[in-house]
C-alpha cells in the first residue's frame, strides 16, 4: 500500500533510537573495567615501520571556520610523509561530543577529536582519554610558550589530557551605524547597568511591531549559559564554586537573573533562535557572540560592527570557551603518537597565527600573539584584538557548567524561561539549583573514584 | 504500527481423506511440516528477536538504571528513573505539548485532506498535476523542509509574512516565541502530510460505488446529503486507518522539531519523542531515555489495541 514507505520510515526512527540505546548499553557492560592504565593497553605496533599513520580526526567547526581547519589538515599531511589525518566533520561540538561517545560503545572512535571546553572532562572522567605528557615530551613541545591557563586548564593530577586549540571567550558585537544613530558613543557598554541606560534607544518600532532589538539574548540551544556566566560574575555571583556547590540562587547570581528579566521586561531586548543571522540582517543592534564568530562576522555583516569587552558590574566577568583536542585512549599508541603530532602542527606558532587571523579563535601560543605578524593584523583588524586584550580578565568557567553532564542544557533552559518566558528569578534559580545538584552527584562519584 | 504480519498457524491441507493414513504417517507428516514451519519462520523470527524484541527488553532494562551512554559502570536504581518523570515539570510539560501537536497535526491532515481529495476527485483540467504536487512533499525529507520553512516563517523576510502583509496582518515571530512556535511546527507537519491523507481519501471516494449515489439522487437527496450520507459513512474505514497511522507517526515525529526550533523556545515544542532524543543524547541519561521510551510505547501501544477493538466492531468495511 502506498503508505508502506512512509509509515515504515518513521517506523525506523523510533526503533534505531532504541536499538542504538539498547546496543551501546551492552557495549559498556562488555567493557565494565575502570582502572585507566591497565582499562585499555594498546597494542604498540600495528603498522609496518615506514609505512604511513592514518588519523581518523572528528572535528566540530562548520562553515568558513571548517574551511580554515581542512586548510590546516591539508597542509600538515604535506608537511610530512609520517601522518596522514583523516578530517571528519560531525557537526556541533555537542553533537560531536555525542557522537563519540556512541562510536566509543561501538569501538569505532575516531584517534583524534575536537572537544569543547564543557565536553572534555566527560571522557577524562571515563578514562577515554590519552595521557599527553610522554607525547608532548617525544615532540620536544615548548609548553612555555603556551598561554598559561588555556594549557593549564586541559591538566588533571599533574597531566595533560586535553589541549587547547579554537579558544574563544564571549564578544560583545554591536552595529556601529546603529550606535552612531542612537547618539552612543563608539564602544560597548561599560556595565551592565549602562547598557540598560542605552537599551531603550536602540529600538525601532513599526507599529507595535518591533523592527530593530537592542539586543538578543542567545537561546538555551546556542550556549546562554556561557554568555551568562560572564553576566553573574560581573554582579559578583557564580553558577558554582570549585567544589561544585552551586551558588545560583545566592542574593547577587539572582541579581544578574533580574537584570536579564528587566531587559526583555524594558521590551529592548528579546531571545532569538538565531541572533547572528539577525544581526547580519540589521534586526538588533547588539548581541554576544564568540570571538569565534568574528572572521565569519566580517565576511558577511554589510555593516561596519565593533567587538567590545562583555560588561562589567560589580566586577568584570567573563568565561573562556571554545574547544581543543583530545586524543582518545582507546586508539593504539602509534596511533596516539601520529594524533599528537597533529596536535603538535595546529598549535605551532606559524598554523596558530594563520588559524586565529582567520577564524577569530584566540592564539594559543605566546609568540604567536607576540609575532609581529599578528601585531601587524591587529593594526588593521582592532576587533580581533579585542579578545586577546580581554583574556587578561577571563577565567575558566564554573564547574556547574563545564563538568555536569547537561550542566549547559539545565542552566540555558532556566535562564530561557527568563528571556522567553518572563518567569520569576528567584524560583527558577532555586529549580536549576536542585536540578544540577540531583545531575552533580553521578560525576562526582566517578572523578573521587578516579582521582581519589 | 504494530505489524500483523500472518501469524504462523501451520498450514492445514484439506485434501487428506484419511483412509489408509496410518497414525505414524501422519505423525512424520507433521513433524515435516513442522520443521518446515521453523525453517520458513526462522530468518523473520531472528531478525525481529534481534532488532526489535532483544531492543526492547533491553530497552526496559536500561530504564530501571543510572547510565550516562559513556561510564562503563551502569547502577540499578529500580524505577526511580520513572519517578523521576512522574515529578520532572519538564516532563509534565512534554506530555502536553505531545497532546497539542497529535490533536492538532491528525485533525487537520485528515480534514484538510478530506477537503483536498474531495477537490481532486473532481473532473477538473490538470488535476493528475495537481494531485502529484499536493502529494510530493510527503516523499520530501523532514529535515530539509524544516530547513526550508524556517525560511518561509521568518517575519521580516519570510514568504509567509509577504502573504500576510498583503492582507495586511503582521507576521507573529513565529519560532521565536513560545505561543508562536508550535503552531508553526503543526502547519509544516501539516503541510507535509496533508498529501498522504489526500491521497487515502481519495483512493477510498473512487472506491464508492456509483450507483449508491445515483439511488440517493433518485431519492432527492441534495449535494451536501449525498455527502453526509454516503461519503462520510463509505470513507469510515479509510478515515478510521488514516487517524490510527497519523497518530502513530504524529507521536514520533522527529525531524521537523529538531531542524526548526530543537523543542524550543524555552520547551514549548518539546514532546516525547525529542524528549527521548533530549535525555539520551543532550543530557545523556540512558535510563531516563529510556524510562520516557517506555511510556512512548505504551500510548503507541494503547492506540493500536483501540485501533484492533474498533476495526474488529464497528467500522463499516464497504
Amino acid at each position: 500500500m502506498e503508505e508502506g514507505h512512509h509509515a515504515m520510515s518513521n517506523r525506523l526512527n523510533r526503533r534505531s533510537l532504541i536499538k542504538g540505546a539498547a546496543g551501546t548499553a551492552v557495549g559498556a557492560a562488555a567493557l565494565g573495567v575502570s582502572k585507566r592504565s591497565k582499562a585499555f593497553a594498546a597494542p604498540t605496533v600495528i603498522q609496518e615501520t615506514g609505512s604511513q599513520v592514518k588519523v581518523v580526526f572528528w572535528s566540530a567547526f562548520g562553515g568558513k571556520n571548517g574551511e580554515v581547519e581542512q586548510e590546516l589538515i591539508r597542509r600538515f599531511n604535506e608537511s610530512q610523509q609520517d601522518v596522514v589525518v583523516e578530517y571528519q566533520f560531525q557537526g556541533t561540538y555537542e553533537e560531536t561530543a555525542q557522537k563519540v561517545i556512541a562510536a566509543l560503545q561501538a569501538r569505532q572512535a575516531p584517534d583524534l577529536a575536537v572537544l569543547s571546553e564543557a565536553n572534555w572532562f566527560r571522557f577524562y572522567a571515563n578514562n577515554y582519554l590519552a595521557a599527553m605528557d610522554e607525547l608532548i615530551a617525544a615532540e620536544e613541545l615548548d609548553t612555555a610558550d603556551y598561554v598559561e591557563s588555556f594549557l593549564t586548564e586541559g591538566q588533571r593530577q599533574d597531566q595533560q589530557w586535553w589541549m587547547s586549540f579554537a579558544r574563544s571567550t564571549p564578544l560583545f558585537y554591536y552595529n556601529k551605524q546603529m550606535w552612531a544613530e542612537a547618539g552612543l558613543p563608539d564602544r560597548g557598554p561599560e556595565t551592565y547597568t549602562e547598557f540598560a541606560e542605552w537599551g531603550p534607544k536602540l529600538v525601532k518600532k513599526n507599529g507595535n511591531d518591533v523592527s530593530q532589538w537592542g539586543f538578543l539574548h542567545a537561546p538555551a540551544t546556542d550556549y546562554i549559559s556561557w554568555y551568562h556566566q560572564g553576566t553573574v560574575w560581573a554582579f559578583d555571583g557564580a553558577y558554582s564554586d570549585e567544589e561544585f556547590n552551586v551558588r545560583l540562587a545566592e542574593p547577587n547570581s539572582v541579581k544578574s537573573g533580574e537584570w536579564l528579566r528587566s531587559t526583555v521586561d524594558a521590551g529592548w531586548a528579546t531571545a532569538s533562535q538565531d541572533r547572528t543571522t539577525d544581526f547580519i540582517n540589521g534586526i538588533s543592534a547588539s548581541m554576544m557572540q564568540s570571538t569565534g564568530q568574528l572572521a565569519n562576522l566580517k565576511a558577511n555583516a554589510p555593516f561596519e560592527f565593533g567587538a567590545a569587552f562583555l560588561p562589567s558590574e560589580v566586577n568584570p566577568g567573563c568565561p573562556t570557551g571554545g574547544a581543543g583536542m583530545g586524543i582518545l585512549s582507546t586508539s593504539p599508541a602509534e596511533k596516539q603518537q601520529a594524533a599528537f603530532k597533529y596536535i603538535a602542527f595546529a598549535t605551532s606558532p606559524e598554523i596558530t597565527t594563520f588559524w586565529s587571523q582567520n577564524t577569530g579563535y584566540m592564539p594559543v601560543r605566546k609568540s604567536a600573539s607576540e609575532s609581529p605578524e599578528m601585531q601587524t593584523f591587529y593594526e588593521t583588524n582592532p576587533n580581533f584584538r579585542t579578545a586577546v586584550e580581554q583574556l587578561a580578565t577571563t577565567k575558566p568557567q564554573d564547574p556547574a557548567r563545564r563538568f555536569v553532564p547537561a550542566g549547559d542544557s539545565i542552566i540555558g533552559k532556566g535562564l530561557e524561561e527568563l528571556t522567553v518566558n518572563r518567569a520569576e528569578v528567584q524560583p527558577t534559580f532555586e529549580k536549576i539549583k536542585g536540578t544540577l545538584e540531583e545531575e552533580a552527584k553521578p560525576i562526582l562519584e566517578q572523578v573521587e573514584a578516579i582521582e581519589g | 504500527m504494530v505489524s500483523t504480519t500472518g501469524e504462523g498457524a501451520v498450514p492445514s491441507y484439506g485434501g487428506r481423506t484419511g483412509e489408509q493414513s496410518s497414525s505414524r504417517r501422519t505423525r512424520t507428516e507433521a513433524r515435516r511440516e513442522g520443521i518446515l514451519f521453523v525453517l520458513f519462520m526462522l530468518p523473520n523470527a531472528v531478525l525481529f528477536g534481534l532488532f526489535t524484541y532483544w531492543p526492547m527488553i533491553e530497552n526496559v532494562r536500561l530504564s530501571t538504571q543510572r547510565w550516562d551512554m559513556i561510564s562503563p559502570i551502569r547502577l540499578g536504581i529500580g524505577l526511580e528513573n520513572y519517578r523521576y518523570l512522574l515529578r520532572d515539570g519538564t516532563f509534565h510539560r512534554v506530555l502536553l505539548n505531545t497532546g497539542y501537536f497529535t490533536v492538532a497535526a491528525v485533525g487537520f491532515s485528515l480534514l484538510l485532506g478530506l477537503v483536498v481529495a474531495l477537490l481532486l476527485n473532481q473532473p477538473l483540467r490538470f488535476r493528475d498535476g495537481a494531485r502529484a504536487v499536493v502529494f510530493a512533499p510527503t516523499l520530501l525529507s523532514g529535515a530539509a523542509i524544516g530547513i526550508v520553512w524556517s525560511y518561509i516563517f521568518d517575519p521580516r523576510y519570510g514568504l509567509l509574512a509577504q502573504v500576510l502583509g498583503w492582507v495586511g496582518i503582521g507576521s507573529p515571530d513565529w519560532l521565536n516565541r513560545p505561543e508562536w512556535s508550535m503552531p508553526a511546527i503543526i502547519i509544516v507537519y501539516v503541510w507535509k502530510n496533508l498529501g498522504f491523507a489526500a491521497v487515502i481519501f481519495l483512493a477510498g471516494l473512487q472506491a464508492i460505488p456509483r450507483d449508491l449515489y445515483d439511488a440517493a439522487k433518485v431519492d432527492g437527496a441534495n449535494p451536501w446529503w449525498r455527502f453526509r450520507s454516503v461519503t462520510l459513512p463509505m470513507l469510515s474505514p479509510i478515515t478510521f486507518f488514516l487517524l490510527v497511522t497519523s497518530i502513530l507517526n504524529t507521536f514520533q515525529a522527529f525531524d521537523i522539531i529538531r531542524v526548526m526550533t530543537q523543542g524550543g523556545p524555552a520547551d514549548a515544542t518539546n514532546t516525547l519523542i525529542y524528549y527521548v532524543y533530549e535525555q539520551g543524547f543532550v543530557a545523556l541519561n540512558a535510563g531516563r531515555s529510556a524510562a520516557a521510551s517506555l511510556v512512548l510505547f505504551v500510548l503507541m501501544m494503547i492506540v493500536t489495541l483501540v485501533q484492533l477493538r474498533f476495526t474488529e466492531d464497528r467500522v463499516h468495511y464497504g
